[in-house]
């Protein structure tokens, strides 16, 4: 019998591992924080809006073009985006939240001017939206119903005027900040450019009386005190890369790049056209043109956006076509990654002028822009630049010429920001009439909702569609910002 | 050692007194057909012996000893000796193997003809000769309803489906969590039971939900001291199937290739393989063939160029000239001993398996003990320990990307490089810093991968159990049992300078993993055992298990090199590591029971139920019960049954199993933060896609099955039939919201499916004479899922599948089609539809396997074929194949005129000339007022393959699963008693094995047997010889 004692005994030992293992225990995750400070969740936000190159943009906007086969960016016969930014809106929620948690009111202002930022992003690409009803999952709304476009940009405009009045009220210090190292009133200065943006993205709504497009302007020239401006490169909203692991420029060591992309032809043209060195500071010369002067303009070449494939693949098979400069994909730290910029800004004062929004000089800003992005590339401006009649602001097309300077300005920054400004504007013009050009010869106004809406969300997504376009959801049906 | 062990026998024999005579005799069946084999046994001792091919033994023993002849599917036998020498026996056949004993779940034996549920059994025997480097390969077609997709590539675990969902794994009646394949080696392995159903398997709990493989390793057997000795060793000198890569086009892009150095941009045509013809004469070069630049080009002094070489098909061997012979080769030695109190057997086992690709090997080395004592009448115990080692130093990774060497030998290298000139990897003057290849931006030199790319893996396990049962009174008893299983895993990533993964060109790393296990389950209770009257028996236990697990992992990495080719964190070039650890605890509260009656021999209940309490589920609802009942009636006992109706039995099962376990972190309740990246140093964090809902239960499976079994004409023709339903609701899904809602799915109980399936196992021995014996047997399994509901109001899942439908229905990324089933085109190229569309079915419509055995005289003969007919599979493969430039299919005219710049290439379809269409949300046509005209604009071939892959014409690369696989085939030749009287041993035999020898299937180019392709090893045949002894 001691001997069965013994070997129950063994088994009660056994249990003994278990002891320790109480399920009210278990309940908590020693993987993962339920709480955090709000900082936290800054730098990841930051992190997403201001980490914005693109290589389907260059495409698009014909800075580059691709041959590894029919590319729907630069073809332009895109169909769907996606709704990923309704996750950054939800980074921003919690954000907010938890800065209010903690009783802390900066990140909540900061938290209006990204919600702005990233519900632009999603109307402009698609149209009509949720905003109202959107990221409240968690209040068991997962239907949202969708907000007209112009309600969206109504709200917009009052909470980025809002955050920009509560910053300059404010004094508790920003923690996280990676972009502007918590200096208060850079973010300002950021929050009223970008608000020039939206209004001047508003330009088709001028008459407008619920938007008030030009008064908005002028209050935030006409106020530089209360509403500070950028004032050189160093304002810019821009976002430093590292040579550290997943700080690294995007495209960093990225095999497409160096051998599948190559300068679009128009832009490479252009560029000669407006004796522009900045070219030598994008591209590299063409193969064909290798042992030639890398200052010389006929060292390089493009292939044509809408041209055949197959004359590309020739083209660039034969060493007509420059590639990218080598920096977009050897160096990992490369040029920062640029949410808006200070010759953005420039410019967008200079088209206001030019549109009689307000009464300053056009051309003063638009060469401020002009010279601040030649700074950026590190190039400098021959001294006679602006004696040419392409580019002379005093020659007439003064809006083209702007949004032309623009274009060379955002070649590998400023996320689709120019395609955006073309769509607006019709400037500078995107070519469609190579030998393939797919969607009929036209550039895409706008993507289709993304699939999983359909499923998810079908009777909102189907009214949103009906009240909006007769063609149904469509890339090339005209939203209410184009009317 | 043999001498030893006579000697012994013979000491033994003298003490006992009593003088030893020499017992003859044959054993034979009712039909007068001799019996081989049977287990001739001194009762009270430890001698016994088998008798021969022709039924005869021969054995010594005394006056007052009585032997004991068992033999499956036979009655045993007690004769006394008494004056006797020869005893001639006749053993009578178990009606239907009718006391044939199974393994059950918690390792209960139970009488076959008892079950309500699906229980079918491997023996050890089968997995003994033609080795796999895992046992549950070894399954494939043995099991009917028990799937097994075996892979091609190397240490990678096989898919396994019971019954379409993927079953628990128990080794000793310990359930095996970690589902190591690999850890128990085959030679260990008595008897391997698989558990059907969730009634089969419910007994342990939320983690049996699935079904079971039951594995009972070799306990030490009462009888003789023996020592058994198995080798097995395979060669994998071919393959069944390869890919067919066209040797005619070599590298380069719209017909043209010049290597410029290796960036892949220019004329090194962005890494196609669309080049120039290969072997074309010209008479103008000094070897009279095409001539141009190449990466083994000499760069000539004077001009300082790359001198051109011919470009020839001097690669077409590639695939064999890089692949070597895989060899498995398999060893085990085991001692076992018992007696009437004790029993025990030590075994040791390695497996060593080399790769078919250079310089990758798998080690798996067990050493296993296990016994029982029974020193009292009360009280019997048993235990097992098992120390197992997997280790290597390198073996392939596997999926598409550059870090599959298939991608870089297969796929995307032109015959015009000769992959023996790449066996010198490294660029002169660069060593360590910069391999060689025709290709450095996008591809790695597959012998640079293979020599430099090193993966290391080193796995110790330890498992074992311990059993205990004490009588407390005759009908009642105290049983306990504990099982452990531990491990702790080390894993090395070398990663050299210039190696190139997806878009990345490494600047050398090295991470390392480590990650420990520890899990143990305690069962406890009481075991009641009665016969309550004249054939009425119930038995029964009630219990208490407690289930814990705890695991960490750690992984440290670093950002980039200094020194090349120093594996050390020491080394590492970054400012900081890259590392994460993790750590989960999880338990399980339960108590369960179960009372099985039996009537008469004729009728049988059991009834269970189990109580689970997890910490996997929010507190307000992580316990809950779930109960089953099953039953079977042998009908041949009850009616008057004809003569050729040998058995009949039919069976019926219902049973609930509830799980609280969300996928398999245990934390997966809880919502909070994950870490982000961190900028420079300032760290971030994210909130994750997925809301949890605030009331989660856990989800629950409904299964009831009925069952016929019978058997004809004395035993020779058997049929088992299963249907089964099973009904899973409250499942935990992760159901798709609105992204605008702010995150992408929120986890709650909800839809439900429905999973039947129908298993029909045939067995048969058409042919019995006295010196030829041929047994065959058939298992047949059909399995399907429906969509029963769908949460929410939502018309289809995100996978397109509407209530009432398969689950199992693929929906593809298509182009536009008309109604007649043209493509539509525009401007040369096929129009994508923005809507996905269904296009066939993944599962198999059948699942089967043929065993068949001849056996005349000593010699054996055995074969397994095996399969499936329906179904689809998406080869990567073949897509990249046709994109790449690959495909022997490309090579046409259409090809050369690309290559010359001309587009002629007009694909098969129409194009739209008026009218218009209009789609609902859903992508359903509302409107169409298309008119067409065939196709008619020609587009450049090599852009058009480039574009499309081709896939309109295959189907979007989804192709036919089906296929016939001549699995196994073993020629066996045991060694007559004459010879071994000559031989030291008491049992020999010989096999000539092969496996995987011969396939027949309706996808080009790879083995559908893995049931996936995502860029697979080719597969090979494995034919050696298999050497068993004993003694």
């Amino acid at each position: 019998m001691k001997r069965i004692i013994s070997i129950i005994a063994l088994f009660i030992l056994s249990f003994y591992f278990n002891a320790c293992s109480k399920i009210e225990d278990l309940q908590e995750d020693p993987n993962r924080a339920t709480s955090v400070s709000p900082e936290l969740l800054l730098t990841n936000i930051e992190t997403k809006a201001f980490n914005n190159v693109s290589l389907s943009s260059a495409l698009a906007s014909r800075y580059l073009s691709y041959t590894n086969g029919v590319n729907s960016n630069q073809y332009y016969n895109w169909q769907r985006s996606g709704f990923g930014k309704y996750d950054d809106l939800k980074q921003v929620k919690k954000m907010m939240e938890e800065s209010e948690n903690a009783g802390i009111e900066v990140y909540q202002i900061l938290g209006r001017f990204f919600n702005s930022y990233f519900i632009v992003d999603l109307t402009r690409t698609f149209g009509d939206v949720p905003y109202t009803e959107a990221v409240l999952a968690t209040e068991a709304i997962y239907q949202p119903v969708y907000d007209s476009q112009k309600s969206i940009y109504l709200r917009v405009l009052d909470d980025l005027k809002s955050a920009s009045d509560d910053l300059a009220e404010n004094d508790e210090p920003i923690v996280g900040d990676v972009v502007f190292k918590g200096n208060k009133l850079q973010w300002r200065k950021l929050i009223n450019a970008y608000y020039l943006r939206v209004l001047m993205s508003l330009s088709n709504k001028t008459g407008d009386s619920d938007l008030n497009i030009k008064s908005r302007f002028q209050e935030i020239i006409n106020n530089p005190s209360q509403y500070p401006l950028m004032t050189s490169n160093s304002d810019n909203g821009a976002l430093n890369y590292f040579n550290i692991q997943d700080n690294r420029y995007p495209y960093f060591n990225d095999n497409d790049l160096q051998t599948a992309y190559y300068m679009e032809q128009n832009f490479v043209d252009k560029l000669k056209d407006f004796e522009d060195p900045r070219l030598f500071s994008f591209a590299e010369p063409k193969p064909k043109a290798a042992n030639a002067d890398a200052n010389d303009f006929e060292s390089y070449g493009g292939l044509k956006g809408s041209e055949d494939l197959n004359i590309n693949t020739s083209k660039a098979v034969a060493g007509e076509a420059s590639r990218i400069a080598e920096r977009y994909f050897f160096d990992p730290v490369n040029e920062p990654s640029i949410l808006m910029s200070y010759w953005e800004q420039e410019f967008i004062i200079a088209e206001a002028a030019v549109r009689s929004w307000i009464s300053v000089d056009a051309e003063t800003h638009y060469r401020n822009g002009v010279v601040a992005s030649f700074d950026f590339f590190n190039t400098k401006i021959p001294d006679d630049y602006f004696d040419n009649n392409l580019i002379d602001l005093n020659t007439g097309n003064e809006i083209q010429k702007i949004l032309e300077q623009k274009y060379i300005s955002m070649f590998m920054n400023t996320g689709w920001q120019i395609f955006f400004e073309q769509r607006r504007t019709g400037f500078p013009e995107f070519n469609t009439d190579g030998a393939v050009i797919l969607n009929n010869g036209r550039i895409p106004k706008r993507w289709m909702y993304p699939m999983d809406e359909a499923t998810n969300n079908g009777k909102n997504l189907e009214e949103a569609i009906n009240r909006q376009f007769s063609e149904g959801d469509d890339i090339n049906a005209q939203m209410w910002l184009l009317n | 050692m043999t001498k030893k062990i006579t000697l012994l026998l013979f000491l033994l024999a003298t003490t006992i007194g009593f003088s030893q005579n020499q017992i003859t005799g044959e054993i034979t069946d009712n039909d007068g057909i001799p019996l081989g084999g049977v287990n001739v046994l001194l009762l009270h001792s430890s001698e016994g012996i088998i008798s021969d091919f022709d039924g005869k033994y021969s054995i010594e023993a005394t006056s007052r000893d009585t032997l004991e002849f068992s033999f499956m599917g036979f009655r045993t036998q007690r004769i006394a000796v008494k004056d006797q020498t020869i005893i001639d026996v006749v053993l009578a056949e178990d009606a239907s193997q009718l006391n044939e004993v199974v393994v059950t779940a918690l390792g209960i034996k139970k009488e076959k003809k008892a079950l309500g549920y699906a229980v079918q059994e491997v023996g050890g025997q089968k997995l003994e000769k033609a080795k796999e480097p895992n046992f549950v390969n070894s399954l494939t077609g043995r099991v009917a309803g028990l799937n097994i997709k075996n892979s091609t590539d190397l240490f990678q675990d096989p898919q396994i489906s019971l019954r379409g969902s993927s079953p628990l794994l128990v080794i000793d009646g310990i359930p095996d969590r970690t589902t190591d394949l690999w850890k128990v080696n085959s030679d260990d392995i008595e008897s391997i039971s698989v558990l059907k159903g969730a009634t089969a398997s419910a007994l342990y709990g939320s983690v049996g939900r699935n079904g079971a493989i039951m594995i009972t390793t070799k306990k030490g057997k009462k009888g003789k001291f023996t020592v058994t000795v198995n080798n097995s060793t395979m060669f994998q000198p071919s393959f069944i199937k390869v890919p067919d890569v066209q040797t005619t086009y070599g590298n380069g892009n719209q017909g043209v290739y010049a290597y410029v150095n290796g960036s892949g941009s220019g004329t090194e045509g962005g890494g196609w393989i669309w080049g120039p013809r290969l072997d074309q004469l010209d008479p103008s070069t000094p070897s009279g063939y095409f001539e141009t630049p190449q990466y083994n080009s000499e760069v000539d002094p004077d001009t300082g160029k790359l001198i051109p070489l011919p470009y020839i098909s001097r690669g077409a061997n590639n695939i064999e000239n890089f692949f070597r012979t895989g060899i498995i080769q398999t060893n085990n030695v085991s001692v076992d001993w018992g007696s009437e109190k004790a029993s025990f057997r030590t075994s040791i086992s390695n497996v060593y398996q080399k790769g078919i690709v250079p310089n990758t090997d798998l080690n798996n080395t067990s050493f296993s003990l296990g016994g029982s004592l029974n020193p009292s009448e009360n009280l019997f115990i048993n235990s097992s320990l098992t120390y197992n080692k997997q280790y290597t130093d390198n073996f392939p990774e596997v999926g598409y990307g550059p870090t599959n060497y298939l991608y870089n030998l297969v796929l995307w290298t032109g015959v015009d490089v000769d992959i023996r000139d790449l066996r010198n990897y490294w660029r002169e003057g660069e060593v360590g810093y910069q391999q060689r290849h025709f290709n450095i931006s996008y591809y790695n030199n597959p012998y640079f991968q293979a020599y430099e790319y090193q993966r290391g893996y080193n796995k110790d396990n330890v498992f074992g159990n311990l059993n205990l049962e004490y009588k407390l009174t005759p009908h009642l008893s105290l049983k306990g049992r504990a099982g452990t299983n531990v491990y702790s895993l080390n894993r090395t990533y070398k990663e050299p300078k210039s190696y190139i993964g997806y878009g990345d060109r490494s600047r050398g790393d090295f991470t390392v993993v480590d990650a420990t296990y520890f899990d143990i389950t305690t069962d406890f209770g009481l075991k009641y055992e009665n016969q309550i009257a004249d054939k009425i028996g119930v038995s029964g236990e009630l219990a208490y298990v407690n289930y814990y697990r705890k695991s960490t992992s750690h992984s440290t990495a670093t950002d980039g090199l200094n020194i090349p080719g120093f594996y050390n964190l020491d080394n590492n070039a970054g400012v900081t590591f890259i590392a994460i650890n993790r750590e989960e605890k999880e338990t399980i509260h339960s108590f369960y029971g179960f009372v099985d009656f039996d009537f008469y021999d004729t009728f049988y209940l059991s009834l269970s139920g189990r109580n689970d309490k997890v910490s996997t589920l929010p507190e307000a609802n992580n316990s809950f019960f779930y109960p089953s009942i099953s039953g079977s009636l042998v009908f041949t006992e009850l009616l008057n049954t004809p003569d050729w109706l040998t058995f009949g039995k039919i069976r019926g099962s219902w049973s609930q199993v509830s799980e609280g376990k969300i996928g398999n972190n245990p934390y997966n309740h809880i919502q909070a933060y994950e870490k982000g990246t961190s900028w420079n140093g300032t760290p971030s964090t994210y909130f994750g896609n997925e809301l949890l809902s605030s009331d989660l239960k856990p989800e629950t499976s409904d299964t009831w099955e009925v069952g016929l079994n019978a058997r004809f004409l004395n035993s020779r023709l058997g049929i088992d039939v299963a249907y089964y339903q099973t009904k899973d609701y409250n499942n935990l899904i992760y159901s798709s919201i609105s992204q605008s809602s702010g995150y992408n799915s929120i986890l709650l109980n909800g839809d439900e499916y429905k999973r039947k399936g129908i298993e029909v196992v045939l067995d048969a021995n058409p042919i019995r004479t006295k010196d030829f014996r041929w047994d065959t047997q058939i298992n047949l399994s059909q399995y399907r899922k429906y969509q029963e509901e769908i949460y929410g109001d939502r018309e289809q899942t995100d996978g397109f599948i509407r209530v009432g439908d398969r689950t199992d229905k693929i929906y593809a990324g298509v182009y536009q089609t008309n109604e007649d089933g043209q493509v539509i085109f525009e401007n040369g190229y096929p129009v994508s539809d923005p809507y996905s569309r269904f296009i066939g079915y993944d599962e198999p419509d059948l699942t089967y396997g043929i065993s068949n055995t001849l056996s005349y005289k000593n010699v054996s003969l055995s074969f397994l074929f095996d399969g499936r007919l329906g179904g689809l599979m998406y080869s990567t493969t073949n897509q990249k194949m046709w994109w790449g430039g690959t495909s022997p299919g490309t090579v046409n005219q259409y090809r050369d005129d690309a290559n010359k710049g001309e587009s002629t290439f007009v694909g098969n379809g129409v194009k739209v000339v008026g009218g218009s269409v209009t789609y609902d949300v859903s992508g359903n046509i509302l409107n169409d007022t298309r008119t067409y005209a065939p196709n008619d604009v020609p587009v450049n071939y090599i852009n058009f393959m480039q574009t499309t892959s081709n896939g309109y014409n295959k189907n979007y690369h989804y192709y036919k699963e089906d296929f016939i696989k001549l699995r196994e085939l073993t020629l066996s030749y045991n060694f007559t008693e004459k010879l071994l009287s000559k031989l030291p041993f008491d049992n020999l035999s010989l096999s000539f094995i092969g496996r995987n020898l011969w396939l027949s299937s309706k996808i080009p180019n790879v083995d559908p047997d893995p049931g996936r392709d995502n860029l697979q090893a080719p597969a090979t045949r494995s034919i050696g010889i298999n050497l068993n002894a004993k003694f």
